[in-house]
């Protein structure tokens, strides 16, 4: 009677501990994977980190290096002098100057743009070039005409434009042409003013608009030629 | 009072244009010694672009760039080379400023010698008209606040 309470009890005791066991070795799988969870998440925030810092990195060298070789063009350009010792100030200096200033002249431009904005700004400038001719002779004619029958007016109009260079770009590109001055930016809201109800109109249609924010890809915006393709794609599948 | 320009056109073409009117100032610096120019007037061109920054762009971030009491060791820095070299060629036995002496310790001819030490004197000129400008400036710019209030505006 004594030994089968005795192994009664042996018996519930191991029982007991095997439970325990289990429960242990649950925990500290729970533990584990935890622990492997927490490691996987911290490698992941580092590399994240790593990567990111690397970009910015990238970025400022890109921005340094550009800055230096501009700078050193503009040197040469000003001395004359080709030298070794002239040349070798003008790399110390543009250096200099690049490292001081290497955040200002390529401020708010994506990475890896800058050759594609290169290629369509130098497109950009016939375009503007045959503008100008034409409103010089839109002017010219109006000037001479003895009734001279201008109409002065001040338009606004909103901008699509997000960058800071482009509208620059786009508010001196208006003021080059003859006829129109712009006379403010406020809260992206352009105030031009035209000499007549033609340049007022031509400047309304926003080609001009439309071909500055193609040079700087400005992302969430339709271009007039885009829309057109898509309309005659419509067209298509319709019918 | 001065607080960033909100005027797009100006802040842009500020920003585009600051590079390149410090590169012409150190320029005009580095070829004083043989065509017009010189420490003063590169100086002045180099402090005009900060005043430019600061016009555009605020106190603030142009004190980030360069602070007052940075602009007051720069000026220090400045009348020292222009001193110093000028007290090199007192110890290497010569008038104060006798450039010609340099060459001493440069190890060129003395004609060499001359175009170098002005080269260095320049330099030094340059840097004190530039912090000194630019410290002028910033007392006028900042007449109507209390330096009190300035700690407690950073």
């Amino acid at each position: 009677m004594e030994v089968t309470l005795l192994l009664e009890a042996t018996e519930n005791a191991f029982r007991i501990l095997q439970r325990a066991r289990e429960h242990a070795v649950g925990v500290l799988d729970t533990a584990v994977e935890f622990t492997a969870e927490e490691t996987r998440y911290c490698d992941e925030k580092r590399c994240r980190a790593l990567f990111t810092g690397a970009q910015r990195k990238k970025t400022q060298i890109h921005n340094f290096v550009g800055t230096s070789i501009i700078l050193f063009a503009f040197w040469m350009l000003l001395s004359g002098k080709f030298d070794a010792f002239h040349l070798g100030l003008g790399a110390i200096c543009c250096t200099l100057v690049a490292y001081l200033f290497h955040d200002l002249l390529f401020a708010n431009v994506r990475v890896g743009d800058m050759r594609i904005v290169t290629a369509r700004f130098i497109a950009y400038i016939p375009w503007l070039i045959e503008q100008i001719v034409l409103a010089n002779i839109h002017v010219a004619s109006l000037v001479l005409r003895p009734k001279m029958p201008i109409d002065p007016q001040i338009i606004e109009f909103k901008t699509k434009l997000e960058t800071d260079i482009s509208c620059v770009t786009l508010a001196n590109s208006i003021t080059l042409t003859p006829g129109t001055i712009t006379i403010d930016i406020k809260d992206g809201v352009y105030y031009v003013h035209a000499l007549s109800q033609k340049v007022a109109d031509d400047l309304n249609a926003g080609e001009m608009e439309d071909r500055v924010a193609h040079i700087f890809m400005e992302a969430d915006h339709l271009y007039v030629q885009d829309v057109l393709d898509a309309a005659r794609i419509y067209q298509t599948l319709r019918v | 009072m001065t607080r960033a320009s909100d005027d797009v056109i100006i802040k842009a073409l500020a920003r585009l244009l600051m590079p390149f009117i410090v590169a012409y100032a150190l320029y005009v610096v580095m070829h004083g010694h043989h065509s017009p120019g010189g420490g003063f007037q590169g100086g002045v061109i180099l402090a005009a672009g900060f005043v430019l920054l600061v016009v555009t762009h605020g106190l603030e971030q142009t004190r980030k760039r360069m602070s007052e009491k940075l602009a007051g060791v720069i000026s220090s820095i400045g009348v020292f080379i222009y001193g110093g070299i000028g007290a090199l060629c007192l110890i290497l036995g010569g008038n104060y400023l006798d450039y010609g002496k340099l060459s001493k310790i440069l190890l060129v001819t003395p004609a060499e010698a001359r175009s170098l030490g002005i080269l260095g004197v320049e330099i030094g000129v340059a840097l004190a008209v530039m912090a000194v400008m630019y410290i002028i400036f910033f007392a006028i710019f900042t007449a109507g606040e209390s330096p009190e209030d300035d700690g407690r505006a950073e």
